[in-house]
């Protein structure tokens, strides 16, 4: 009997090391390689753990159209995988019910590094950023409750969700941090600009001039690695009549913010047309004419445009060739991005 | 067969020990319950209701969040009930009781604060009480909706006389969570009664006229205006002793 109790107490001092730990460790890790040269991340890895199978529930729910009010109008619908995750050809993003939303889609890459959202920065939180498109009613119009429900009463998700954090349980945080961890894992970095970088690749002469004007030009906004500084300015667009859109002053309610907007990343520029907050501009000899001429001067204008962008028409063909570098191929075709293997919606255990 | 009991007891103790962790330690029940309150009369929603002002009003919806629950002793000394949010909500009557265990017998102070620390704010998406589905989460320009009042007036200019206050700003300078410090003179508290006074949302500080200012829906001036006034809401009706 004495040797019962003793095994006892051992056994239950081994549990109480081991309980904690199997909570904590849920699904298999996956670590998140910086590329080389690279800032620190902004996201906070250590509260939303990469694992195999959180990525792969993210996966499910970008591509699934149940997220939205019609039952079909996915993440993926604005954000195509071909169109570096914009939306192709579409100035404004549709939403449900034939209905147009105010902005331009972004490309979306190399989310880790980015610390607020939208064109205007109203989202402060890669975890919260789903919410604002389920929940707009011009975008996919749908209650994160009844979101919640359908994913609950899913013959499938409650296993993907025990998989990726342990139990069934299926809530708003566990939905967006699989979200978090499928967009982290979309980092671009592996175009021709990058191979250039790591002496894989030697640059063709327009491509090297291009380059060179780049840095003279652009690269005060447009920050490599990144192709962004993050910071919301008015790089002297007309406000579009219809939209009255006033960018980061709709956030700040600071007139000194009226229509700025965060510089976007020129990160796979060449596919992710049209341009402009608002996708007002096709090509990217529109964008660049309306720097070399259009710059529209108010209050808030960014004082490195004041006195526009002087650019030769040779110029803007060798920027095009050093931007048509900034194009990540391999990033556009990955299947690990692609629309996950099994069908995103599950029409067979609807009819039961 | 001793030995068997010792084990089944033993097991039993720590399997408890494992469930409650540090909470073996508060011991005391202590409930607090909120009171919505029109002036002296309890509040029915839908009904009808006169502002200091002379507007008339209907409340359909009033939510708020109660977090940093703090206790005080005579001298000074603090337990405060940490990383618990509570989403008061006028139409569930059990959201509007609070039951908390404490480690503090006799107590001369209670604090907690109106709204949702700026941490939580900024933390990414939260769960239980916080969690942005409940409704109190603005999506579109981050932050929590710490109070939230709806109804009807006449006096209203919004379509449908429509009243709407959301109100929500968590940075340094429009932070609308307000401290709530409410003296208790008994020792020994079971039940703490707060009436909760609607007429001060309108009348405070800053006036607010219905048929001048019907609607708050973001952070700012007005959202400041009337956090001020709310914090004027909260007072001790009555104790129960256990």
């Amino acid at each position: 009997m004495k040797k019962l109790f003793a095994i006892t107490i051992i056994a239950l001092t081994i549990f109480a090391f081991i309980i904690p730990k199997t909570n904590k460790k849920v699904g298999t890790p996956v670590v998140f390689i910086i590329p080389q040269g690279w800032p620190t991340p902004a996201y906070n890895f250590d509260s939303n753990r990469l694992t195999k199978e959180g990525i792969a529930l993210g996966r499910q729910l970008f591509y699934d159209g149940r997220l939205a009010k019609d039952g079909q109008t996915s993440c993926a619908s604005c954000h195509q995988q071909s169109a570096a995750f914009a939306t192709e050809d579409h100035n404004l993003s549709h939403g449900v019910d034939n209905q147009f939303t105010t902005r331009n889609a972004p490309s979306l890459a190399n989310l880790a590094w980015q610390k607020n959202f939208h064109a205007d920065g109203g989202i402060i939180h890669l975890d919260l950023q789903p919410l604002s498109p389920i929940t707009a009613v011009n975008e996919m119009g749908e209650d994160i409750n009844h979101v919640l429900q359908k994913l609950r009463t899913d013959s499938i998700y409650p296993k993907l969700f025990r998989a990726a954090f342990g139990s069934e349980m299926v809530n708003t945080q566990r939905m967006t941090r699989a979200l978090s961890q499928f967009l982290l894992t979309m980092v671009s970095s592996n175009s021709r600009y990058d191979k250039m970088k790591r002496g894989e690749y030697a640059f063709n002469l327009p491509e090297r001039l291009g380059y060179d004007i780049f840095q003279k030009k652009c690269t005060s906004c447009h920050v490599e690695p990144l192709f962004t500084d993050m910071q919301y300015r008015n790089n002297g667009l007309a406000l579009e009549p219809v939209l009255k859109d006033f960018g980061r002053m709709r956030i700040t309610r600071l007139a000194s913010d009226s229509l700025k907007f965060r510089v976007p990343t020129l990160r796979n520029i060449a596919v992710s047309y049209p341009y402009m907050h608002d996708g007002r501009m096709n090509s990217l000899l529109d964008v660049l004419e309306h720097y070399k001429k259009q710059i529209i001067i108010s209050a808030t204008t960014d004082s490195l445009l004041l006195k526009k962008i002087p650019l030769s028409n040779f110029e803007k063909g060798q920027i095009l060739a050093f931007l048509f570098t900034l194009t990540d191929s391999s990033f556009l075709k990955d299947p690990k991005f692609a629309a996950p293997p099994l069908v995103q919606v599950d029409y067979h255990h609807n009819r039961h | 067969m001793n030995s068997l009991k010792n084990i089944v007891f033993i097991t039993a103790l720590f399997l408890q020990t494992v469930a409650f962790g540090q909470s073996a330690k508060r011991t005391f029940c202590v409930k607090l319950v909120f009171h919505t309150m029109i002036g002296n009369q309890p509040l029915a929603l839908d009904s009808n209701y006169t502002t200091l002002f002379g507007d008339t009003f209907s409340i359909t919806k009033f939510k708020y969040y109660i977090s940093h629950i703090s206790f005080f002793t005579a001298d000074g000394k603090e337990e405060t009930i940490t990383d618990n949010y509570f989403l008061i909500d006028e139409g569930d009557s059990s959201s509007k009781i609070i039951t908390l265990q404490i480690a503090t017998k006799a107590f001369t102070q209670l604090r907690f604060l109106i709204g949702v620390d700026s941490a939580k704010n900024v933390g990414g998406v939260q769960t239980g009480a916080l969690d942005p589905a409940n409704g109190m989460f603005w999506t579109w320009n981050s932050g929590y909706i710490m109070a939230k009042l709806e109804g009807k007036s006449p006096q209203s200019k919004a379509p449908f006389g429509n009243i709407t206050y959301h109100v929500g700003g968590f940075s340094a300078k429009e932070n609308v969570a307000r401290v709530i410090s409410l003296h208790v003179n008994q020792n020994m508290k079971s039940e703490i009664n707060i009436n909760v006074d609607l007429n001060k949302w309108f009348n405070g500080p800053h006036p607010i006229k219905i048929s001048n200012e019907s609607f708050c829906m973001s952070s700012g001036k007005m959202a400041m205006e009337i956090a001020d006034n709310y914090a004027n809401m909260f007072s001790i009706k009555s104790i129960s002793l256990p």
